[in-house]
């Protein structure tokens, strides 16, 4: 495969390269100060307002310029939905571009696509991070995907993520358990008892829905497991209105008792198909857990009107600055509502369910309405 | 912090303490409300239904129209005391529980209460009724024969919306037609029909049992169908989704009026953007789109202005701004949660994108300061009518000629309802006719969109004939009769 991590050798040329370069360079440091986040955030700020024009335009309705733009946090952040309007990317569309889409969960007409020219950044930040809050110093495990495949979902960046999971780490007997055809359960249910009985340490990574498919398969087959210690779970991005809809603590407590792996080994990853790194928690005994990613990507929460930084311990929108975004954007704006805590963040949910409007048509009735 | 306290809820014959009771929690600055809310049983909901069918028959059906009007008069009169203790609650709590500036709050009672004088009630029966005796006893018709218009014995309201004071509409409405009324407070704004119906009971005791105001969660189909049982009519305001889970627990005998979201906007034409016409009624369009925020039906989302006057559309959205800057001094918008604000930005940042997807062709752009309140985004092509995010962010679209305006709307005839127009009087019935067609029902002045005339007609419907039932004796009956008089010859 031509972005396979293990040709580090750097397919761009030009200031792309280099940016690259640095990027992979910091990466690959063990920390990261302050200083010198900043330094490589506005020197990938100057690259992507000379390489990008919609980024450029989009700066300079804000007046952002290299004039005034001081540190990570004074980027313009980008709304994620320009992901779907624009095409922010520097280097120019090549035939080899691999192209992340969002899944279009609100506007499904109108996917957001993320540019890579490369993965090595995508995938060298993804394996240092995933081998560090995931692995946590095992080398391989033994690995069932509840996700479809690279091969049948070639622009999710998901399924993308979930590959480099299996090839990196995964130990040999690794295996998909969703197809076209939907959850293999009973092969699934081989593979756990397999575990069982081996007492070897297993991995369940997926989507959260498909874990609550899995959840209903196994309460329906009566079947219970107690998989050997080192097992973990990791599930990602929500229910997206594919599975029935299971709070927080009853998803982990459910999932903790079917399967026998503590809820401090059930892992929750926090990635969005417009940046290039993802967060993750130490488990779900308590939720909602503390988010946090590693030194190459910042987040703040911000008041979404006025774009300003809010007080410690109030509630905003999630602002992320990955410097893996080497292509696109660093800084983006998501829809995602947080808190800042100790450590990290608590994600508590998209931003939506706004208040009951009054007699005034409110834009997601009228959406709907206009849909049928 | 300051902590006030506030029962909701009206309901005669049932002791406080034999209800379960519920609290909803508001906070507006400083000053925090909790309002404690009536959650009944079924069984106390049919008793409560019974009690006021009954009482209605003893008390309101009896009573004439004029006689009617003059109790909610005496009422009313109460309310637009400042003095009046129910006139101070409502100007004190109605802000903290809609989070609306105070003064806007304030203003905006006054001019409501105002069309719910004598005066402006009678208007209100004579808009419906040519006779309004009708309402009272036989009338005579000229076809012949006689006819009398019965309203309903027990007439179930759903109330909703953050427009404080709302409820009012169908309460009166209800009383004038001489029914019994039981309404379901909103959540969103529990208070104010609670005053309403215990300040009657007081202005005229014999009224106390006549009406009821309950509450209950959204969902709670128990306590809804029990109600719904015992109705003639149900009158509900809402979203098409929760008119839909109304209308799905109502008997099919069971008359329904439902009252949906609305989609207002305003057109300007050019011979309103003279120099000194164009600034004011620029002025007069900020009012509209401060008034409580846009939250009313009868709001603005959208001023579509011609081109070719002295004020050019986009120095007409330049003034808008400004002047929506200036009422923000004076009336502060209210405080959004995030998920608003989120909604806001995102409403924003996605006219920025799409004009910026467009390039160079298509000019759509935020006027004003980033972060601001208010904004206005202008367009120089035409746009189809669609909601904003509310909470006075308006888009101003520019279009060579007011007849354009037509083809951005009429797809959308089930959402129309109000259309402030400012132009010259050949124009606006030309104007008037097209956008009747398209499905308009409340043809405006800008300035006016949010306070309907009294006797308006809601969403073009006819707010007291809708509810009664008129019953005729016909000329045979008449003539059949006179044969068995004891007179006939």
């Amino acid at each position: 495969m031509a972005n396979s991590p293990e040709l580090s050798t750097n397919v761009l040329s030009g200031t792309s390269g280099d940016v690259v370069d640095a990027v992979l360079a910091l990466i690959n440091q063990e920390t990261c100060a302050d200083d010198a986040f900043d330094r490589l955030a506005l020197r990938l700020f100057a690259h992507q307002i000379s390489n990008n024009a919609a980024y450029r335009r989009f700066c300079q309705r804000r007046g952002a310029t290299l004039r005034n733009v001081h540190c990570w946090s004074d980027i313009p952040a980008v709304p994620i939905d320009a992901f779907k309007e624009l095409e922010l990317r520097c280097a120019p569309p090549a035939s080899t571009d691999r192209v992340f889409m969002t899944s279009g969960t609100t506007r499904s007409e109108v996917k957001g696509r993320h540019f890579h020219p490369t993965l090595e950044v995508y995938d060298r930040s993804m394996i240092c991070n995933f081998s560090q809050r995931f692995m946590q110093g095992s080398e391989r495990i033994e690995m069932g995907i509840l996700f479809p495949d690279e091969t049948v979902l070639a622009n999710s960046s998901l399924a993308h993520y979930l590959a480099l999971a299996v090839r990196q780490f995964g130990a040999a007997e690794s295996r998909y358990f969703l197809s076209q055809q939907g959850l293999d359960t009973a092969g699934l249910c081989n593979a756990l008892a397999n575990a069982e009985r081996h007492g070897t340490p297993y991995a369940l990574l997926g989507a959260s829905y498909s874990f609550v498919h899995l959840i209903d398969a196994l309460k329906q087959r009566g079947t219970t497991f107690r998989l050997p210690p080192g097992s973990r779970v990791l599930d990602t991005g929500g229910y997206k209105g594919q599975s029935r809809e299971l709070p927080l603590d009853a998803f982990y407590a459910e999932l903790s008792a079917l399967l026998g792996i503590h809820r401090s080994q059930c892992i929750n990853m926090y990635g969005m198909t417009e940046l290039s790194t993802q967060f993750y928690d130490a488990g779900n005994a308590t939720v909602p857990s503390v988010k946090s990613g590693p030194h190459w990507i910042r987040s703040r929460l911000v008041d979404p009107l006025t774009g300003r930084t809010v007080p410690t311990g109030e509630r905003g929108i999630l602002v992320h600055c990955d410097l893996a975004n080497f292509n696109s954007v660093t800084t983006i704006l998501t829809e995602d509502v947080g808190i800042a805590v100790d450590g990290g963040f608590l994600l508590l949910g998209r931003a939506e369910g706004a208040q009951a409007k009054g007699c005034s048509l409110a834009v997601e009735e009228f959406i709907r309405a206009a849909a049928v | 912090m300051t902590t006030l306290h506030a029962v909701a809820g009206y309901l005669p014959g049932l002791a406080q303490a034999d209800v379960k009771w519920q609290t909803l929690v508001f906070n507006s600055g400083t000053t925090g409300l909790t309002v404690a809310v009536p959650v009944l049983r079924r069984e106390q909901m049919t008793a409560l239904a019974l009690r006021v069918r009954q009482a209605t028959q003893v008390h309101l059906k009896t009573m004439r129209v004029s006689a009617i009007v003059a109790v909610v008069d005496r009422a009313v009169a109460r309310l637009l005391d400042p003095d009046d203790p129910y006139r101070q609650q409502a100007d004190q709590l109605l802000p903290i529980i809609s989070g609306y500036d105070a003064e806007m709050v304030r203003l905006g009672l006054t001019a409501f209460f105002k069309t719910f004088r004598a005066p402006q009630l009678h208007r209100f029966v004579a808009e419906d009724f040519a006779n309004p005796k009708l309402l009272d006893e036989f009338q005579p018709r000229t076809k012949g024969g006689a006819a009398r218009a019965f309203g309903p014995d027990l007439l179930v309201h759903s109330w909703a919306g953050n427009v404080p004071a709302l409820p009012l509409w169908s309460l009166v409405c209800g009383l004038l037609v001489k029914a019994g009324n039981i309404g379901k407070l909103p959540s969103a704004e529990p208070l104010f029909a609670s005053l309403f119906a215990r300040l009657l009971a007081e202005v005229h005791p014999p009224l106390a049992d006549c009406m009821a105001v309950v509450w209950w969660k959204g969902g709670d189909t128990d306590q809804a169908s029990a109600l719904y049982a015992q109705a003639d009519t149900v009158l509900a305001y809402g979203s098409n989704a929760s008119l839909e889970e109304v209308r799905r627990q109502l008997p099919v005998t069971t008359r329904f009026l439902p009252y949906g979201h609305k989609l207002g906007f305003g057109i300007v034409g050019k011979a309103a953007l003279d120099t000194q016409r164009g600034p004011a009624t620029a002025r007069l369009a900020a009012w509209d789109v401060t008034r409580y925020d846009q939250q009313g039906c009868y709001s603005p989302h959208v001023f579509y202005v011609e081109r070719g006057g002295a004020v050019s559309p986009h120095e007409f959205a330049q003034y808008l701004a400004s002047e929506l800057c200036n009422l923000q001094m004076r009336f502060p918008v209210r405080a959004l949660v995030l998920e608003d604000a989120a909604a806001i930005a995102g409403w924003r940042q996605s006219i920025e994108l799409q004009s910026m997807a467009l390039g160079a062709e298509s000019i759509s752009e935020p006027i004003g300061v980033d972060g601001a309140a208010s904004c206005v985004v202008y367009a120089d092509r035409p746009q189809t009518l669609a909601p904003t995010a509310l909470s006075r962010n308006i888009l101003v679209v520019a279009v060579d000629a007011l007849d354009q305006v037509i083809a951005q709307v009429q797809m959308h005839k089930d959402f129309l309802q109000t259309a402030g127009v400012a132009t010259s009087p050949a124009e606006l019935f030309r104007l008037a006719a097209l956008l009747g067609a398209a499905g308009v029902t409340r043809i405006t002045a800008i300035g006016s969109m949010t306070s309907p005339e009294a006797g308006w007609h809601h969403d073009g419907r006819f707010n007291l004939l809708d509810l009664v039932r008129m019953v005729e004796i016909e000329q045979s009956a008449e003539s059949a009769a006179d044969a068995m008089a004891p007179y006939a010859d």
